[in-house]
């Protein structure tokens, strides 16, 4: 067990008070950070490099493995209480977590998604230290038309998001896969829908898009319906805590979460959207209260925060055994390696094993330190719901605005924000689901990009997909996903003729 | 307005099926349009044609429940609270746009927003939003050293 | 490690010191350096490297740096040239993936439109096949893409980017039809290490940089290097019969419109940098090779380099004639 003694090393030097100050400063900053939508970890890490590089390397990893997790906590807070994901991979926590808030459930909400996110990044982190080398031998395996079958699997699951109406939920989609396709084609460098508008050739910033439709086309249409009938807040109804029900219901959902976001999140291609929707569809499969999912169901938080962060974890499993950074965030830390001469990889095990257990220990204190900073927040938290309505929609419409501006200072960018708020509140004055626009925009060009990816390889053979035993297995998944749901139905409706 | 009752024609179904019908066909437009293929596999106008082709699908589907109208029962829309935000952001392009800088963008934002959910103290929250704007500008621009839009006030700080 | 690549560049550098070298008593006090990328990148960091260089040795007191991201530079670029006219406080990094971008992108503004005013840092571009590969030296490979150019599958950056436009180069050099590699663009590094090293395409090219720790691991094998001359570990592939010479370069220009003076201010004040210590800290810190070229032997280079891509690329058909 060289591992566990290693880890053991590893945190002796975590727990150096320096080190725990790092760790301290990155998940206050990261959590900072993460609140906000359009910055994220990767800018902060970015802007932070030139400040720490006169840090002792070891403490300055520490504190990017603190805002690295500390982002993803931060990203649900705002998705729960305010619609606004701070990050894409927070938009299927927005989904139940702000029905939740809205009807006074938003204390059990962030502590369900404050104590899943902890479970699934220590089980993750975990994985990482134990795993690393045998999954990311794996991970490599996986090729463009294996990404591909994996697309295909996530898009059979978005239909949990469509609400009762096929029609208007593909209609959804495809408005998403139609945005998706603005911006230079990846493989050939041309421009595909962006009508001589220089700023639309790199395409539809996700997080645009999903704080437009999310908190721009909320706000609009919360105005619109005043003469009707006032939205009324409670910021707590009930427990302010979790109660005994709500743990029952949540702790498969994060095992769950944790299941699908760790070994997709150490895929080089995986991300992080992917396994929350996944975990999303699963829990509305398995619940027990299927008539509560799209008014605030808890399971539909707990599974995909546990998701996020478990991704957020295995994205450093490619990083630290093979030096791969597989995310923005990812390849910032690489960059913070590499301006103290260290490059990740197999060698750095052996070469730094201090440092790299160190920052593997540091993740478990970051993890525990957002817990305990977490919790007693929610109470915090949820009084942000008791300002007046004015002034926190008010609020909430700055702060959209001002994501968009710091990332992307241009007027067609926040024309876009406008337009796309217009376009959230249309959809939900005539009922149709926000959600899978923003899954299509994000799923779309990866499924694109990886099919012709594949095709190219094979030259055009497009027997390729069942080639692969890991795409011709997630082909069936898919298949199977999308036939049995029928089946289901068939058969409980051939059981209750028979009653 | 219209009900749910079956037979009557939605005009604003009707509406949404035209749009998705013109986005198909712009699409479609665009991907004739598009010089370059790839050299192996599939070139760039696969998935543009699948979209259009979906899209154009949609509008029938959409069109044939306005037309049972199947689409569901709408309230009265009062316009001037959407008049207001949507107002509030056109302001804030504009500001930016001339040169007028973060903090006042950002102060009439929040005052607009404000009065479209029934606040009558337009000065008071234009006071409000100019502190909050201030206060996030300095963050940024002190603390993590981004550039947001200037004006001449910015250019004081 | 670097040192062949540093000799290189030095002699540039010699040339250039040379050249550039005039008084002048005046000096910048504010400087305003733009990136024409998101923050985070390259570009960004090369400006606030700069930044930091610059404040902290005391050659401008105060600099800015402002982001304008979007397609390659294009939209920087256009907002530099078009809002910077005449000022001689503004400098804009620039790079090779911006001179491919312009012309794949068919932006209306060009390079012609600035001031040329230095060549910072490059980088070579490394050819890499995984490990277990039969191809074990650069004539290996180039049998193949002549053989058949289908077969031999290259993974890289985005389309008209340096890696592309190396693998073009690659097959022109080698006497295959450019217009039939099969170059497949991933979007990030991390991507595109992983198909190599998993074996899904035959071979990879990037910046040395990203294939560094692998090749050191022994999972990668170096095929060669786009220099002039490498050493006989890391050799170059001109030493083995393939005339491919190419450098992911970043640069500064300032904008159009400047009086000869300002232009000399500006000269200056990169120069100074450039030979500061606290520059030469940051190249080390980083890992980038400095690659000082400055005056007209720079505004040549930019030309060359324009020709040679514009070349390139119509002959990949990423450009229409």
């Amino acid at each position: 067990m060289d591992a566990f003694i290693a880890l053991a090393n590893g945190l002796t030097v975590a727990l150096q008070p320096m080190n725990l100050l790092f760790a301290l400063v990155g998940v206050l900053l990261g959590t900072a950070v993460g609140v906000l939508p359009g910055i994220g970890p990767a800018l902060t890490v970015a802007l932070l490099l030139p400040i720490t590089f006169k840090l002792d390397p070891g403490g300055s990893i520490i504190m990017f493995a603190g805002i690295y997790y500390g982002g993803m906590y931060g990203g649900s807070t705002t998705a729960i209480l305010i619609n606004t994901p701070g990050e894409s991979a927070s938009m299927a926590t927005a989904l139940e977590g702000n029905k939740m808030a809205k009807a006074g459930r938003g204390g059990p909400a962030l502590a369900t998604s404050a104590i899943g996110s902890f479970v699934a990044g220590t089980i993750a982190t975990l994985g990482l230290a134990f795993l690393a080398p045998t999954l990311v031998e794996l991970a490599v395996k996986f090729g463009p038309e294996d990404y591909f079958a994996l697309m295909c699997v996530a898009f059979i699951t978005v239909s949990a998001t469509f609400g009762d109406s096929p029609v208007r939920g593909l209609t959804s989609l495809f408005i998403g896969l139609a945005l998706g396709l603005v911006g230079i084609d990846k493989l050939t460098g041309q421009a595909r829908l962006t009508f001589g508008v220089p700023e639309l050739l790199d395409g539809v910033e996700v997080t645009t898009l999903a704080v437009g439709l999310f908190a721009v086309g909320e706000a609009l249409y919360v105005a619109s319906r005043r003469h009707i009938e006032e939205e009324v807040l409670e910021p707590v109804r009930g427990s302010l805590w979790m109660t005994k029900e709500d743990w029952k219901r949540s702790w498969k959902p994060w095992l769950r979460g944790t299941l699908f976001g760790f070994p997709i999140g150490a895929l080089p291609a995986g991300g992080a959207e992917i396994p929350t929707f996944l975990s999303y569809s699963t829990e509305k499969r398995l619940t027990k209260y299927p008539k509560e999912f799209g008014h605030g169901a808890i399971e539909g938080v707990a599974g995909p925060e546990a998701a996020n962060n478990a991704s957020a974890a295995g994205t450093l499993v490619p990083l630290l055994a093979l030096g791969l950074p597989t995310s923005a965030t990812a390849a910032m830390m690489l960059a913070g390696f590499q301006q103290y001469g260290l490059n990740p990889g197999p060698l750095l095990f052996a070469e730094r094993p201090e440092l790299v257990w160190g920052l593997i220990a540091s993740l478990f204190i970051a993890n525990t330190m957002l817990l305990i900073l977490n919790l007693p927040l929610v109470g915090l938290w949820v009084k942000l719901l008791a300002i007046p309505q004015p002034w926190l929609y008010a609020g909430i419409l700055v702060f959209a605005t001002m994501g968009t501006i710091a990332a992307k200072p241009s007027i067609v960018e926040l024309a876009m924000l406008g337009a796309f708020g217009g376009l959230g509140f249309l959809m939900r004055r005539f009922d149709y689901p926000i959600a899978p626009v923003v899954v299509g925009l994000i799923l779309g060009p990866i499924a694109e990009a990886q099919l012709r990816r594949a095709l190219s390889i094979s030259l055009g053979d497009p027997m390729v997909l069942l080639q692969s035993p890991i795409s011709a297995t997630l082909l069936g998944v898919a298949l199977i996903a999308l036939i049995l749901p029928f089946v289901l139905k068939g058969m409980s409706r051939f059981k209750a003729a028979e009653d | 307005m219209s009900t749910r009752t079956p037979g009557r024609v939605d005009k604003a179904g009707l509406v949404i099926a035209l749009f998705l019908l013109v986005l198909a066909g712009l699409i479609w437009q665009d991907l004739s349009g598009l010089q370059l293929s790839s050299v192996y596999g599939l070139g760039p106008k696969a998935m543009p044609m699948v979209v259009s082709i979906g899209l154009a699908i949609l509008a029938v589907g959409n069109a044939v429940i306005a037309l049972q109208g199947g689409l569901p029962k709408r309230e009265r829309l009062d316009w001037k609270p959407i008049v207001l935000i949507l107002g509030g952001l056109v302001a804030l392009i504009a500001c930016i746009k001339f040169d007028v800088g973060f903090i006042p963008a950002t102060a009439i934002l929040f005052a607009a927003t404000s009065a479209a959910f029934g606040r009558r103290a337009f000065i008071t929250d234009l006071l409000i939003g100019f502190v909050a704007g201030t206060v996030i500008f300095l963050l940024f621009s002190k603390l993590l050293t981004l550039s947001l839009p200037m004006g001449p006030l910015e250019r004081l700080i | 490690m670097s040192q062949y690549r540093k000799n290189f560049w030095r002699g540039a550098f010699a040339a250039a010191a040379v050249a550039g070298f005039v008084t002048s008593a005046m000096a910048q006090s504010e400087l305003k350096i733009m990136a024409p990328a998101a923050p985070g990148g390259g570009w960004d960091q090369t400006a606030r490297s700069m930044q930091q260089a610059l404040t902290q040795s005391g050659i401008v007191k105060s600099v800015q740096v402002t982001n304008v991201p979007g397609a390659g530079g294009s939209i920087g670029i256009a907002q530099f040239v078009n809002g910077a006219k005449g000022d001689g406080s503004q400098l804009m990094v620039m790079g090779y993936v911006m001179v491919g971008a312009l012309l794949t992108n068919k932006s209306p503004v060009t390079l012609d439109q600035t001031t040329p005013i230095a060549r910072l840092t490059g980088e070579y571009e490394a050819i890499v096949v995984p490990a277990g590969s039969p191809i074990k030296t650069a004539k290996d490979l180039a049998a193949a893409v002549k053989a058949d150019p289908a077969k031999v599958t290259w993974a890289g950056g985005s389309a008209g980017g340096v890696d592309h436009i190396a693998a073009a180069l690659f097959a022109k050099a080698v006497g295959a039809d450019p217009t039939k590699i099969n170059y497949i663009p991933f979007s990030g590094g991390g991507e595109s290490l992983a198909a190599i090293l998993g074996g899904k395409v035959t071979a990879g090219i990037a910046g040395y940089g990203e294939f560094e720790s692998q090749i050191k691991a022994g999972k990668l094998r170096l095929i060669g290097l786009t220099t002039p001359k490498g050493t006989p570990e890391m050799p170059s592939l001109k030493e083995q019969g393939v005339d491919l010479e190419i450098a992911n370069w970043r640069a500064v220009v300032a904008a159009p419109g400047l009086s000869a003076d300002q232009k000399k201010t500006l000269s200056e004040t990169v120069d100074k940098l450039a030979k500061s210590k606290e520059w030469g800290e940051i190249l080390k810190q980083k890992g980038w090779d400095d690659a000082y070229l400055s005056g007209d032997a720079f505004a040549k280079f930019l030309v060359e380099e324009n020709t040679r891509t514009k070349e390139v690329l119509t002959s990949v058909g990423l450009v229409k004639p």
